[in-house]
């Protein structure tokens, strides 16, 4: 097994994201996640005979990268996705406001 | 005083853009975006960073496309908002529709002896694999519960055609019913064909059933897959759907294949199958994994890396064949089509989420249990009753609907609440499929990373988006597919 730790400052990166990361990559690494101050820990385990572990490894990071925009992407527009929803589903006899 | 006012009155009056909901996913060099309600465009690096970074200038091309998708909009602005809830509203009606697709299996007993089938006996005992006319009748009852203003009864098997007195009589009862429930009602027979005889003809044509048959390729490979006594399936299945065609019309009758390993490397050859036929659509489908599939190791005998190669060539080869003047249809990238590109939601069970499970399409046993969905029924057979939600003699239609087999799976695979699949791009095209996931995982919601049914459906998306991007005459005709 090929034990990498990688290290993200935690004031650019949430817990979130990269447990996000972590999950869409579990196929092919499995990962440990913790945070002490200031900074996030994610120490990842490759298989021994991980075809590229660099190229892996690189990918878990820019991963975690698109999941933190992914989240801001979330948080800018979740008013305005609630007030989508909310409009869509609205006189339709599906919501209690309806009755 | 100018009669028009300036082109400037025209802009938007405030040069500031704002966010709206939007996925992404990186393919190859460029980034797919897909709005709150799947419409999609493509980005290059570039171009994305800078709306990533917020540093996108106000005169630029891009936000006018940006602005187009609804993945942006100007300070002010109210209609992205009011569009984007109208198209969600028309991609989520069919849940308010509920359950339309009603399954009737009308006998379990069958004359094929497919290793890939998960459910059929081999037996004369009608008191055993028939459904009675008093399970029928219950089943009917359930039917004209569900609000849906389009209901479609599909008989199944087994081969239905050996219990066709019961499906006489469903036809005619449910008909009788529907002079006051003025439904939009119609019948389907999924059957091998080898029963059809004058009778089953004349009560098609007097009654507006379809047929729906199977076909999987020329004689030699159909033949090895479906067997019968005498070895002449594929002989019998023709000879029906020339009889169909010419006695009841072309439209009436419709052929799904099913792939086995045999037929990894036939693509070519099946697909002509059906040209010769007359047929002018066809459907390339994995077997599934269940029931006797599995025992059977027909589904061990090739993973989705083997198959996805089958269905880009069969898909090509459509392409191919449509750009030298030969309608032909692939029916799975017609429907997922349909929500790429389209507003409308075809309300096929394994891509919608919630799952179409119970609430798009159930199933009546001949034995009055009911199931989920027709893989649920399956599971079943090899001895797994997680998706039975009761029985037609003993529960009542809201014990069945609001049973806990039925409400845990479709919450609990939800993909607007699925890890992983609230990030994916290709989220509004795909479903939830617990049946699935069930079968391979062991749980409702499996891991996607892990997901046969995710890898499948993800290369699907991408190879669909690739060729409409890629061909102005596939876009065409892709977009005549999303339409038809």
């Amino acid at each position: 097994m090929i034990e990498r730790s990688v290290h993200f400052d935690a004031s650019g990166h949430s817990l979130d994201a990269v447990q996000r990361a972590a999950y869409r990559l579990s196929d092919r690494l499995s990962c440990e996640i913790s945070k002490r101050d200031d900074t996030i820990e994610a120490t990842l385990f490759l298989a021994e005979d991980a075809e590229d572990p660099e190229a892996l490894i690189a990918e878990f990071r820019n991963e975690v990268l698109d999941q933190a925009l992914r989240e801001r992407i979330r948080t800018e527009t979740s008013d305005i996705r609630n007030l989508v929803l909310a409009l869509a589903f609205s006189k339709t006899g599906l919501t209690d406001t309806d009755v | 005083m100018s009669r028009f006012r300036e082109p400037t009155a025209f802009q938007a009056p405030n040069a500031d853009w704002q966010l709206l909901p939007f996925r992404f996913e990186r393919i190859d060099e460029r980034i797919l975006l897909t709005n709150l309600v799947g419409e999609h465009l493509f980005l290059s690096g570039d171009e994305f960073q800078l709306l990533a970074d917020g540093a996108l200038p106000a005169d630029s091309p891009l936000v006018r496309k940006l602005r187009a998708k609804h993945v942006i909009r100007e300070g002010s602005d109210d209609l992205p908002v009011e569009l984007l809830a109208l198209k969600a509203r028309t991609r989520y009606r069919r849940l308010a529709e509920f359950t339309s697709l009603h399954i009737f299996v009308a006998s379990l007993r069958c004359e094929h002896s497919c290793p890939y089938c998960q459910v059929s006996r081999q037996s004369s005992d009608r008191e055993a694999y028939d459904m009675s006319a008093e399970t029928a009748a219950l089943a009917l009852d359930s039917v004209f519960r569900s609000p849906s203003s389009n209901i479609k009864i599909e008989f199944q098997g087994g081969e239905p055609l050996l219990n066709f007195e019961l499906i006489e009589e469903v036809v005619e009862r449910a008909e009788a019913r529907n002079e006051s429930e003025q439904r939009n009602l119609g019948f389907v027979i999924a059957t091998n064909l080898a029963l059809l005889d004058k009778r089953v003809i004349d009560f098609c044509r007097a009654h507006g059933v379809y047929i729906s048959t199977s076909l999987d390729g020329p004689a030699d490979l159909h033949n090895k897959n479906r067997p019968r006594p005498g070895r002449n399936s594929w002989e019998l299945a023709t000879e029906g759907i020339q009889r169909v065609r010419e006695e009841l019309g072309v439209d009436r009758v419709s052929a799904l294949m099913t792939t086995t390993r045999s037929s990894l490397d036939r693509v070519r050859e099946i697909v002509d199958c059906y040209v010769e036929q007359g047929l002018t659509s066809l459907f390339l489908r994995p077997l599934s994994p269940y029931g006797f599939a599995i025992k059977t190791k027909s589904f061990d005998a090739y993973d989705v890396d083997r198959w996805l190669p089958f269905y880009e060539e069969g898909l090509d080869y459509i392409i191919e064949l449509n750009s030298q003047g030969t309608p032909m249809v692939e029916q799975y990238a017609a429907i997922a089509l349909k929500k790429m590109l389209t507003n409308d939601d075809p309300g096929y069970v394994d891509l919608t989420s919630p799952a179409g499970i119970g609430i798009g399409a159930i199933v009546y046993n001949y034995d009055g249990d009911v199931y989920a969905s027709d893989e649920g029924r399956m599971l079943a057979e090899m001895g797994d009753t997680t998706f039975r939600l009761g029985n037609l003699h003993r529960d009542s239609y809201e014990e069945i609907m609001l049973s806990d087999a039925l409400l845990g799976p479709l919450e609990e695979s939800f993909t607007g609440s699925a890890p992983m699949c609230t990030d994916c791009a290709f989220e509004p095209y795909c479903g939830a499929d617990p049946t699935y996931h069930h079968a391979t995982a062991g749980d409702y919601l499996g891991r996607k990373p892990n997901s046969g049914f995710c890898r499948r459906n993800m290369a699907i998306f991408k190879l669909l988006l690739d060729r409409y991007e890629s061909d102005p005459s596939t876009r065409a005709l892709f977009t005549t597919w999303a339409t038809h």
